[in-house]
């Protein structure tokens, strides 16, 4: 029933360009999908694990690069270059997480808000390989069959496909046991060890997998812009993922995924008032955290414990 | 009755503070054993030596024949020794039953694949965990919580969960830390019904706790430390007449002893 539900919800979802002539809605839309996966993937690491990561920006930089890279610089196509940009945010995720995720949580969170800005550091001054400032304009259309996929509208197609595949990985992920065992290490790790597991294959396998498909989002991402420079490693990526992540819930997996589609969306919204929408946008953001500090998820279970603790009474 | 743990010679020290200085006892197979001593005895440190959950400076611990002495606790877990903790650590926003289920995952034949695509060993592993839950939550009695966050429950039920978790893969040995401090009168009766009953079931458990009349009544054997060092060892019956033990421990002379025990009788 549920799963006839997501169903349902991903087929509509999917025809949103059939249902407008604007470009301009279908280009919010590919934003919208893919910001959600990169905000499900911070999930599963912040949400789930507990592991609060500022690397996600670095993986999602990376993985613009990579797969820029692939297609400009090595002869690649993009399907090449987004399974690169996933492989090697995986194996970049092993290499510093292995380190990082032996410290405390507090000295995580510093190493990998070191590691985001040094990848911005890179993308500036490697320019040999990046091109430093000026970027790399011009990145083709990916094509698939003898097909190219130019419109934005035609691109959405693509970032439906590779969004509506991620989240059900990251679903199934997360509702297994390992995604229960998750939780359990964000919640007491020295009863986790107590019962035989070891939380470090966990932790490592959470922060590589979430570092895989932030980066081949990123990748997606950099063809529908059509072109990469430092500013995709901008703080506004991760401000913007950490947000859905808190609003919609952190470790709930469907309440992540229904905040990063509204608050891709609430943005565009609030562009009747140009001059105050992003100040408008800034309050509501105040206003939900106080009314909703475990985010709407962590209402909706707040208000269903409630009402458990009043029928055992 | 053989010994199903052996601790020789525990030593740990803290900036030169002898808090483990030469400890030796043993527990035997389907006992349960009592670790008492006053505050700073040196109890909480040996068993968090044992489970591995502090560095020992030298000793050793041996757990049905094998040699555990420095593994990591989850090492130690796995080999079967399952403890709990002084201060209840459950998982609060897990129901009963994924906190009982979490506590047997470690112990089945399941793999991560296996977890992700739900295959035929997955399923059989948690219809086993589902039955050895089912048992459990009755002996406890919170059967009506099975379904809810333990979040909600009252400290002592809590403290009943994670008896129930260390519980859950049949483990060769139960160590509890301070199973009812700062329980209810009226509940700590039930834990020691729980206990009797699984003790009586082939369980062996080693406890922690300052509840005198707690670990008279269930114990066959309790062990005495002061100051790092085993003071005494015997039934509850001889512990209660050792002059050391009453000096250093009780702080009561004899007369003062015997009138407790017939108060706790």
């Amino acid at each position: 029933m549920k799963l006839l539900a997501a169903l349902v919800a991903a087929l509509a979802v999917g025809a949103l360009p059939l249902l407008t002539s604007s470009n301009y809605i279908v280009g919010v839309g590919v934003s919208a999908l893919i910001f959600t996966v990169a905000a499900a993937a911070l999930n599963l690491v912040y949400g789930f694990t507990g592991l609060l990561s500022f690397a996600q920006l670095g993986f999602w930089g990376i993985g613009g690069y990579v797969s820029a890279l692939t297609v400009v610089t090595f002869g690649g196509n993009f399907w090449w270059g987004v399974l690169w940009a996933g492989l090697i945010n995986a194996a970049v995720a092993l290499a510093i997480g292995y380190p990082t995720l032996r410290t405390n949580r507090h000295a995580f969170v510093i190493m990998t808000l070191t590691f985001a800005l040094l990848a911005n550091l890179i993308a500036r001054d490697w320019v040999s390989l990046t091109r430093g400032p000026l970027g790399i304009p011009n990145l083709p259309p990916p094509e698939a069959f003898g097909h190219k996929f130019s419109s934005t509208r035609e691109f959405y197609w693509i970032a439906w496909g590779f969004s509506m595949a991620m989240l059900a990985f990251l679903y199934a992920l997360c509702t297994s046991r390992i995604g229960r065992t998750l939780v359990a290490i964000k919640q007491n790790e020295a009863l986790v060890l107590a019962q035989g597991i070891s939380p470090m294959p966990y932790k490592l396998t959470s922060f590589a997998l979430s570092a895989a498909i932030t980066g081949a989002a990123g990748g997606v991402y950099s063809f529908h812009l059509g072109i990469i420079d430092p500013l995709f490693l901008d703080f506004y990526y991760m401000q913007t993922f950490l947000i859905i992540v808190i609003i919609g819930g952190a470790g709930s997996f469907w309440g992540v995924v229904g905040s990063g589609v509204a608050l891709s969306a609430l943005p565009e919204l609030l562009r009747f008032s140009a001059d105050f929408r992003m100040i408008i946008y800034g309050l509501i953001l105040v206003v939900a955290m106080f009314v909703m500090p475990g985010g709407v998820a962590g209402w909706l279970r707040e208000r269903r414990l409630q009402r458990l603790r009043q029928e055992l009474r | 009755m053989s010994a199903i743990l052996e601790v020789t010679d525990l030593r740990k020290a803290y900036a030169g503070v002898h808090a483990l200085d030469g400890v030796s006892f043993a527990v035997e197979a389907g006992s349960i054993t009592g670790l008492i001593g006053p505050n700073g005895s040196g109890k909480s440190t040996a068993i968090d030596c044992i489970s591995g959950f502090q560095k020992l400076d030298g000793g050793r611990v041996v757990l049905a024949g094998a040699d555990i002495t420095g593994r990591p606790a989850h090492r130690i877990a796995r080999a079967g020794l399952m403890r709990t903790f002084q201060t209840v650590r459950i998982y609060e926003r897990l129901s009963l039953r994924d906190n009982l289920a979490v506590a047997t995952q470690q112990f089945d034949a399941a793999t991560w694949v296996d977890d992700f695509l739900r295959t035929k060993r997955y399923r059989l592993a948690v219809e086993a965990a589902e039955v050895r839950a089912r048992t459990l939550v009755e002996l406890i009695g919170l059967q009506r919580y099975y379904e809810a966050e333990t979040g909600i429950l009252s400290y002592g039920q809590k403290k009943l969960v994670a008896l129930a978790a260390a519980l859950m893969p049949h483990p060769k040995i139960v160590v509890l830390d301070e199973p009812v401090a700062g329980v209810n009168p009226s509940r700590i009766r039930e834990i020691e019904a729980a206990l009797q009953q699984l003790n009586r079931a082939g369980e062996t458990f080693l406890i922690v706790e300052h509840n005198v009349e707690f670990i008279t009544n269930l114990c066959h054997r309790v062990i005495v430390l002061d100051q790092g060092a085993k003071l005494a060892e015997g039934t509850a019956a001889e512990i209660h007449t050792d002059q050391r033990v009453l000096e250093a421990y009780l702080g009561m002379t004899p007369e003062m002893a015997a009138e407790e025990m017939r108060g706790a009788a």
